[in-house]
This record gives structure tokens, sequence and C-alpha cells, in this order.
């Protein structure tokens, strides 16, 4: 019997690490996060008084949230479309053999192995250098408060495209050829057999796919934050960038740490229904 | 009625060729130019970091007529690269050390063991996938200043193998439960203790999925810019994404100059993407396609 709880005690300190570091990065944070978030802190006083329910009322009356509502809005349709359609079609296109098709599928892959910052920094400079050079515009579209997020969802998109592009190429091959010839031979084109074989196979990609970069949409922070620092003015501020601001320059802690606490249910919320709609119509073959 | 002579039906497979072929070609050369467009971005960097400020200015897009490779040692030195270089290194290696670690020990005893107790830990990893950093951003900086780890590396390491571990766990559960259990089931009969037995019979097994986490991990520490940026505010830790985010701040007027810098900072990982292409691209689609 003491041999039998050694051996379970063994088998427990294999988690312990892991444990650990998860406790002191995610969990302890997590708990410290929920007790502020219903504080008056400022994040550096010594003391601080509960608020109850006052920071989430004033985050709901707040209509400065409307425009990094917006933002995040836009720049995640923006991305969420562009990356998973052109993404595809890039994977469907590459699916053939022809000489060098492998080189490139790694130049589009290139971009997304090169940190966001260059990638955002490089891209200033060819809005505002290259951009009235080629097309004959000025100011570029990082400057004027109107095409600004547009200008940082290009970013992402020419960056992300071509994890999608790989996601998608992946579940390709998994699609058995067969199916393609059959369909051949009863005289679909390529058109029909792309809506009728290869969509409805590839969902669980889709499944992955979309989920995933209207999550990393909704909590986008790093791409503006880089491109533009929010700017001209507050023009292209997120929802994420709200919540920094407010934990850090403004000094007003517990109310961003609510306003991120907001986000977060509001992501698993989006994400959540997204995903099992997906999934539902996933098909066996 | 359905039934084609067979001299029509060879007209119908030889008739539409010519056309096919054709469609062919103007495919491939759009997919060319797609890819071409895709490489623009670099070649402007490379050509802004080899060019002088007057011939930028009077030609942007060409490529330079004299080579300034003084830009790059102005780079290495008003950037303090190596510095940075020396802590992006220092940052990757410890994450990916400690990632593979920690996470492939708990994911072994988590899916070898289906009980309610390791399924519990199962979950609670899971659940940080779907968890914004900006949840943990406060009150993980004001507990790594409490603990004295601000600006330091093992401050960045930890921080960076915790809000990895949920992801990598579970990639590493869904493999280990496909190897099979008769190999550790004998080397316990003969009284392999269990951490001999995971070590030198389970950890080899896990090639494949150690080099998937390796590239994620090592991709992951080396790019990332948020977590350190709320964690390193000082120039002995920074990383080199943090060195860049400040430097383009600085030096906006020195645009050669700092192009230079980009393109220091981008050759270790071109190389490492040149070598390890295969891993990084088999490492980003395991989550998402089975099989």
């Amino acid at each position: 019997m003491t041999h039998r709880i050694r051996d379970e005690w063994v088998k427990f300190t294999f988690i312990i690490p892991a444990l650990l570091f998860f406790v002191l990065v995610v969990v302890f944070p997590f708990i410290r996060g929920l007790n502020i978030a219903f504080t008056n802190w400022d994040g550096i006083a010594p003391t601080y008084d509960y608020v109850g329910l006052r920071n989430l009322q004033l985050l709901f009356t707040d209509t400065e949230l409307l425009d990094p509502i917006k933002n995040t809005l836009l720049f995640t349709v923006i991305t969420t479309i562009c990356i998973n359609v052109f993404g595809l079609l890039l994977a469907v296109a590459l699916n053939t053999k022809f000489p060098g098709v492998n080189l490139l599928k790694s130049f589009i892959f290139m971009p997304m192995v090169i940190s966001l910052v260059l990638a955002a920094i490089i891209w200033r400079y060819i809005y505002s250098d290259i951009f009235p050079i080629l097309f004959q515009t000025d100011g570029g579209l990082l400057g004027n408060p109107t095409t600004v997020m547009i200008g940082i969802a290009i970013i992402c998109v020419w960056k992300e495209i071509g994890l999608a592009m790989v996601i998608y190429y992946a579940g390709l091959q998994t699609i058995p050829k067969d199916m393609y010839e059959s369909a051949r031979i009863d005289g679909a084109t390529s058109y029909k057999q792309f809506t009728k074989i290869t969509v409805p196979l590839l969902l669980p990609a889709f499944t992955y796919c979309i989920p995933l970069w209207i999550g990393t949409g909704l909590r986008q922070f790093d791409y503006p934050m880089v491109a533009t620092k929010g700017g001209p003015g507050t023009s292209s501020q997120t929802l994420a960038m709200y919540v920094y601001n407010y934990e850090f320059p403004y000094f007003k802690a517990g109310y961003g740490q609510m306003a991120a606490l907001v986000l977060f249910i509001f992501i698993l919320i989006v994400t959540v229904i997204i995903t099992s709609y997906f999934r539902r119509r996933e098909v066996e073959y | 009625m359905n039934t084609t002579h067979p001299a029509a039906a060879a007209v119908q497979v030889q008739e539409p060729r010519p056309r096919r072929k054709w469609s062919q070609i103007l495919r491939v050369a759009l997919l060319y130019l797609i890819a071409i467009l895709f490489l623009f971005p670099f070649y402007i960097a490379v050509v802004y970091s080899i060019k002088t400020p007057v011939e930028t200015a009077q030609s942007p897009l060409a490529f330079p007529t004299h080579i300034a490779w003084s830009n790059y040692a102005e780079a290495i030195e008003a950037s303090n690269f190596f510095l940075a270089l020396r802590n992006s290194v220092l940052t990757t290696v410890g994450t990916v050390a400690l990632t593979i670690a920690v996470c492939s020990m708990a994911a072994y005893v988590i899916a070898r063991n289906n009980t309610r107790f390791y399924n519990f830990f199962y979950y609670l990893f899971m659940s940080s996938i779907m968890l914004p950093f900006q949840v943990l951003m406060f009150p993980l900086y004001k507990t790594w200043s409490e603990l004295s780890l601000l600006n330091t590396i093992p401050g960045l390491i930890i921080a960076l193998t915790g809000v990895q571990i949920g992801y990598f766990a579970f990639l590493y559960v869904g493999f280990i439960k496909t190897v099979p259990k008769e190999l550790e089931e004998s080397a316990v009969l003969d009284g392999a203790s269990r951490y001999r037995t995971f070590y030198s019979i389970i950890f080899p097994l896990l090639k494949p999925i150690n080099s998937t986490i390796l590239v994620l991990s090592a991709l992951g520490a080396w790019n990332d810019f948020v977590v350190s940026m709320i964690l390193v505010q000082k120039k002995e830790a920074s990383t080199l994404p943090l060195v860049q985010f400040q430097f383009f701040g600085e030096y906006t007027s020195q645009v050669n100059m700092a192009f230079a810098a980009i393109i220091l900072s981008m050759i270790p990982i071109m190389i490492f993407y040149l070598f390890a292409q295969k891993w990084i691209i088999g490492g980003v689609t395991a989550g998402a396609v089975k099989g």
C-alpha cells in the first residue's frame, strides 16, 4: 500500500514543474486580476478601495469605448476574411505541380517568421515613401484616420496569409484524390468540385482557422501599437490598447483590469459560438 | 443516349487541351507575380539598408549604385545590436529548453492517466489557450516587480514559458496518446523507475513532437513583443524586437541606418527558416489538421 502511494506521488512529481510555472504566470495573476477589477486602484498606491461593480458601470457608459470597438471589429473582419479567403485560394492554386511551386510556398510563408515589429516598421515606410511613387497618393494609409485601420490590417494580412495557406494546404492533402476523379468522370466542373468536395471536406481546417483569426483580431494589440501607437489621435486604438492605456499610462489599473475581463469574456463567447457552428457542419467521410 | 461515341469522346478529351495549357501558364505566372509581391517589402528593406540618404531621397525603389555598408556599422553601434542579440538568444534558448522539459513531463502523466485528477490539470492548462494576455498583463507586471523579476532574462523566460504551457502541453498530450504503451510497461516490469522509463524510453520516441515544440516555442520567444514589452523596460535585458521598437522611435530621421538594424535582426531568423522550414510548417499545422 505504501508502495502504491509512493508511486502515485512519483507520478504527480512529473506535473509539478509545469504546474509551478503555470500557477506563477497564469493562475496567480489571473486571480489577482479578478480582485483588482473590483477596486479603484491606480496601480501604484499601497491602498485601494473596493468599488463593487462601479468599474463595469463606467465601462458600459464610456462613449470613448465606441471607437476602439469599431476599430477592433473592422480589423477583425478585414483580416479574417482576407487571410482565410486568399490563404485558401493560394493553397488550392499551389496544390499542383509546376516548376518552383515549393519556392513560391516558402516565399509566401516567409513574412510569418519575422517579428511583427519588423513587419510593421517596414510597412510604415512602404506606406510613407513607396506608395506615393507607385500610386501617386500622398500621406499614406496610416496617416489618415479613416484609412489607418485598413493600412494596419493589410500589414497583418501580408504577414499571416502564409500561415492560413499552409494550414489549408495540409488540409487539402487529407482529401482522397479519387473523390476528385469520380467527380470529374461525373462531369463536375472545377468550380463544382471546389464547392462540393474541397470546401466541405476542409471544414476541420475552417474550424481551426476562422476562430483563430477572429480571436487574434479581437485581442489585437501589437500591430497598431508598433505601426501607429494608436494614432493619428486615437483613430487606430483597439480594445486591447484601451485596456493597456488604462492599466499603464493612465494609472487606472482597477478600471483597466475590468475592461480586460470583459474583453476576455466577450472573446470567449464569440469563439465558442463560432467554433461550435463550424464543428456541427463537419462531415465524416 | 448518354453513351458517347468513342470518337466523340476522344475529341472531347483532345479539344480542351490547348486552352487548359494556356490557363495553366497564366495561373503559374499569376502565382509568381503574387510571390514577388510578397517579397517586395523584403526588397525595400534590403535596398534601404544599403543606400545613402541622398540616394534614398532620389530613387527609393532603385537598387543603389554604391553600397553603403557604413549603415550597418552605425546600426550595430547605435542599437547596441550584440547585446540585444545575446538577450534574444538567451531568452529563446532558455524558453525552448524549459518548455520542452516541463511540458513533455506533465503531458506524459496526463496522457497516461485518464483519471479525474489528471484531467482537471489538462483542462486547467487548456483553458489558458483562450486567455488574452491583456487579462494577465497588469497583475503579472505587479507580481514580477515584487519578485524582482522585471528587466531580467530569467523573468522573461519564466513568463514566456508560462504563457505557452497550455498550448504546448495540449500538443504533447495529443501526440503521447498515439505512442504505444507496451514498451514502457515492459520497462516498468523490469523494475525501471518512472523517471528512467520516461527519459530512456518515452522521451526519445517523442522526437517528432519535440522538434515541433522546439520550432514553435523558438519562433514565439524570438519574435515575442507583447510579453517582453510589459516585463522589460531597460536596455540591459531588451531583446531584438524591443530594441527595434525603441530604435525606430529614436532614429526616424536616420532611415537607412534603422533599416540596416532591421536586416541585421532578420538574418538569424532567416537562417533558421532556411534550415528548419519543414519543421516550422509542420509545426504550425500540427494543431490544425489531424493525421
